[in-house]
């Protein structure tokens, strides 16, 4: 089974978030980066498969120099090649609308002939959620999102959904097929000192934004950013009184009717 | 002279004996050829064995990082702990004596031995006639009788008082040692019956023989069983990495730490075969002593047992063989079996070495050190959190920035920065320090030490946050750092050397006893606890700072096991993070132990050691307030600072 996983490096959770002078993009000075979480959820997926099927798992990522880190930790933890579409400077693929990028990375895989992709549901930074979906539609191939779980079957793949409210969905697809990955399903594993020292001699290609990007279809973005603006953050505390039971069937109430988390 | 000619008269007056032992006479020719032939068998099943064992240890990998340097510590170490048997006497006292005399005898025998054997080949050089004859046959002879009695107290402890300590899972007795004791006890009983034969008699002969055979049966026996040790720990206790604990730097792009037999380095090899099997590692040890199946008695057996079947040079993983990889995850890195052993024996690299080789290659899945894991490298905190949390925290006790002009970088740690009861720790030595008008500051970002990822073998993890953290403290040019955690404090001080030069750092205890006498006491006659932090004491050598800030308020009570023999939290190595335990917990043994002194209050010096605590006393009803020093000695300053924010 041969399993394409596009990963994306996106600033850091716990990044210090500033505006730039523009305006458009957050200040990217001082921030540090990390693998995007579903896609980090996604390459675990793949690695299973491959641990259960066998096969080949490559890495595909779009960004500038500093994605190279992300990509040295997915072939660290067990990727066999990659494939990094560089851009010239930090600039360069903010110009590229999901559409835009879709078909950086369509191009890209073009000739992979990979029975799989898998992509994170959507990026920590901008959440479009579409990059995936686009890629696919691209691509020609079928595709599903919000994949909780993936099992191989003699013809393609049986894929678990989440849906709303608890519901879930259970799909099969032929294969290749492009699917997006939820986070939080498997358990993640960690980078060991072993696969950092084995990433070292495996391969990543390298491949410039304007060359894919002279071979793609069209260049203009269809959605452009105009600004961000950092969210107003409002909280609330209640403190819950009572005995310690009454307390607890409160937080439960709470949680259940209002926040609507369990 | 007065004095040498005493003895030997008094004691000859007690025996009412001759002043030497029997002279044997000449040997005929048959009798020689049997000696020479008997030394030659006993000499070759000796090497059959040792030559093997030898050759194991040194096929081993060399040890990288060693050298041989700080001689005078060898040599202290080499007279104080080999010739002196000190850590043999202070853990067990009477079996440590008689071990001890056993030993001092074994010295004082040397020259009577080859005495013994050059006389049955008509070379004998100890002249019983003359005066230094005299007086060393004498001085043997008291080692003997001391060597005897110690010899059979020391079986009749092992074969009827049978402590459990001493068996092995499967070998509940040592028929070997009880052979050994015998052959000891024959050559002692076979020495001193000689001051009572006639020269030349039968007996003489008799005696002569017994006492031979007994030494020729004994030395093959030695590296054939636990005896070997009486060869190799001299040389294992100079040999010793050199610091306690000392987890060695991985050298190359091969070297993960202990994978398979490969990585088994020339002192770890030399260390399992020093193993005298009397298991203090296993009694101090917290893990086994609450039910779990790490035994680091059986950790370093196992490494023996899979050098003699796979030995130094096979590929075959280390875990799954003799060890287990739970037992090795087990381990909290308290260093008290390591304290304790007896013939230079490091458990802690060892075990972690173990660690190691699981983690670094991915061997190890377990569904909390992955988190942890992934946390660190996400987040570089052991809790996960948010570094934004840390940013809140310090707003809120408007704690300065580190700009370089400070005195002290105060290092908050993840406990200090993150959890709330380490936070209320900080906030009180701040006030100490306010009070003191000691400038200090905290660092804008600051990350994990890695101290959990290095003990729990992590290496990746641990050298990133290191490197990242040695950046930041040459950037921010700090020179001396105070912090209230001792996992932190050694951390930084002994383990970041690998990655390079880490600036002086002190623990919290340290600053506060330095600074009693400008720091006002309410001494009260409240009856506080203290509870050594492994990393603290043993790690540290710190005992009395911590017991001069609680003295200062309270009395001081001492726990069950105290200093050097503290007895773990359960957090240590990790394993604050690993989830639930196997068996009972070691953090409930120990509060109990703290409870059971009947003070009304515990008193901590480290943040993992509290929250090990706060959990274990939970449940109880009347628990003892649990407080860290730096509270115990905010509590004494003026109001409005006079007590720890709850």
């Amino acid at each position: 089974m041969k399993i394409i996983v596009a990963i994306k490096q996106v600033p850091e959770r716990d990044a210090r978030i500033r505006i730039d002078a523009s305006g458009k993009w957050i200040d990217l000075q001082d921030v540090e980066f990390a693998m995007n979480e579903s896609d980090a959820y996604a390459l675990e997926e793949a690695l299973q498969l491959k641990e259960a099927h066998g096969g080949e798992v490559v890495v595909l990522s779009a960004g500038p120099e500093r994605a190279g880190k992300t990509i040295r930790e997915a072939l660290a933890k067990g990727a066999d090649r990659a494939i990094h579409i560089q851009s010239s400077d930090e600039t360069e693929l903010a110009k590229f609308d999901a559409l835009g990028v879709a078909r950086l990375l369509a191009a890209a895989v073009k000739d992979e002939q990979a029975d799989l992709i898998l992509a994170g549901l959507q990026s920590d930074d901008l959440g479009l959620g579409q990059t995936g979906v686009i890629l696919a539609e691209l691509l020609g191939l079928p595709h599903a999102t919000l994949i909780l779980k993936i099992e191989k079957t003699e013809t393609g793949v049986k894929v678990l959904r989440e849906l709303e409210d608890g519901w879930f969905q259970h799909l099969e697809l032929p294969t290749p097929a492009v699917l997006t990955i939820q986070s939080g399903n498997s358990k993640l594993r960690y980078a060991t000192l072993m696969g950092i020292k084995k990433a070292k001699t495996k391969e990543v290609k390298v491949v410039s934004v304007a060359d894919l990007a002279a071979s793609a279809q069209s260049q203009t973005p269809v959605v452009t950013l105009d600004a961000v603006k950092l969210p107003h953050k409002q909280r609330t505390t209640q403190i819950l009184g009572g005995t310690p039971a009454e307390a607890a069937a409160a937080l439960v109430e709470k949680l259940q009717f209002e926040v609507r988390a369990i | 002279m007065h004095f040498v000619n005493a003895v030997p008269s008094a004691l000859g007056f007690l025996f009412a004996g001759p002043l030497v032992p029997a002279d044997p006479g000449r040997f005929s020719l048959v009798e020689k050829l049997t000696l020479a032939v008997l030394i030659f068998t006993s000499a070759g099943l000796f090497w059959k064995r040792f030559g093997v064992v030898l050759d194991k240890i040194l096929k081993s990998r060399k040890d990288p990082g060693f050298h041989l340097g700080n001689i005078g510590k060898r040599i202290w170490d080499f007279f104080w702990e080999v010739l002196c048997q000190a850590k043999v006497i202070r853990e067990r006292p009477l079996p440590g004596l008689a071990h001890a005399f056993v030993f001092w005898s074994f010295l004082a025998f040397a020259l009577v031995t080859l005495n013994h054997i050059a006389t049955g080949l008509g070379i004998g050089f100890l002249n019983s006639t003359g005066i230094f004859g005299q007086i060393y046959f004498w001085f043997a002879a008291l080692f003997a009788i001391a060597c005897a009695i110690s010899i059979a107290g020391l079986f009749i402890r092992r074969f009827v008082v049978r402590p459990i300590w001493l068996a092995r899972e499967g070998h509940e007795l040592s028929w070997e040692s009880g052979v050994i004791a015998g052959l000891i006890f024959a050559l002692m009983a076979t020495y001193l019956a000689s001051f009572f034969v006639a020269d030349t008699g039968p007996a003489t002969r008799i005696l002569w023989w017994t006492h031979t055979l007994s030494l020729l049966v004994f030395l093959p026996l030695v590296p054939h069983t636990k005896h070997l040790h009486l060869i190799l720990s001299p040389f294992t206790i100079f040999f010793s990495r050199g610091a306690f604990s000392d987890i060695p730097p991985l050298s190359g792009d091969e070297d993960f730490g202990l994978v398979t037999g490969k990585d088994l380095t020339q002192l770890v090899s030399l260390q399992a075969y020093s193993c005298v099997e009397c298991g203090r590692c296993t009694e101090h040890c917290p893990a086994n002593n609450t039910g779990k199946i790490l035994n680091p008695k059986e950790i370093i057996l196992g490494i023996r047992g899979y050098l003699n079947e796979y030995g130094p040079t096979a590929e075959e993983l280390l875990l799954g063989k003799y060890n287990s990889q739970e037992a090795a995850f087990q381990c909290t890195t308290c260093g008290a079996c390591e304290f304790q052993c007896p013939v230079g024996i490091e458990h802690v690299p060892i075990i972690v070495g173990l660690r190691r080789g699981a983690t670094n290659t991915g061997e190890w899945d377990n569904e909390y050190g992955s988190k942890l894991f992934n946390a660190m490298e996400r987040n570089s905190n052991a809790l996960g959190l948010s570094a934004l949390e840390r940013d809140k925290f310090i707003q809120k006790q408007e704690l300065p920035i580190f700009d370089g002009t400070q005195e002290y970088c105060l290092w908050l740690g993840c406990m200090g920065g993150y959890d709330p009861k380490g936070r209320e720790i900080i906030a009180s030595f701040v006030e100490v320090m306010r009070y003191l008008g000691t400038s200090y500051g905290v660092l804008r970002k600051e990350k994990c030490t890695g101290d959990p990822a290095r003990r729990l073998g992590n290496d990746l993890v641990f050298q990133q946050l290191a490197e990242s953290n040695l950046e930041t403290m040459q950037t921010q040019k700090v020179k001396k750092i105070v912090s209230i955690c001792p996992h932190c404090v050694r951390t930084i001080q002994t383990d970041w050397k690998e990655f390079g030069a880490p600036p002086e750092i002190e623990h919290h205890s340290e600053f506060l006893a330095r600074h009693q006498a400008q720091l006002p006491h309410n001494k009260t006659d409240e009856k506080i606890v203290y509870h050594d932090p492994c990393y603290l004491g043993r790690y540290r050598n710190i005992y009395d700072e911590p017991r001069s800030v609680i003295a200062s308020a309270g009395t001081l009570v001492e726990p069950e096991r105290t200093r050097e023999r503290s007895f773990c939290c359960g957090a240590g190595g990790g394993l604050a993070f690993l989830g639930e335990e196997s068996g009972q917990r070691v953090s409930s043994v120990r509060a109990q132990e703290l409870v059971a002194t009947g003070a009304t209050t515990i008193g901590a010096a480290c943040p993992f050691c509290n929250t090990m605590f706060r959990d274990a006393l939970a449940n109880g009803e009347n628990s003892p307030r649990l407080l860290d020093i730096a509270q115990i000695a905010a509590m004494q300053l003026p109001q409005p600072a006079a007590k720890p924010q709850a």
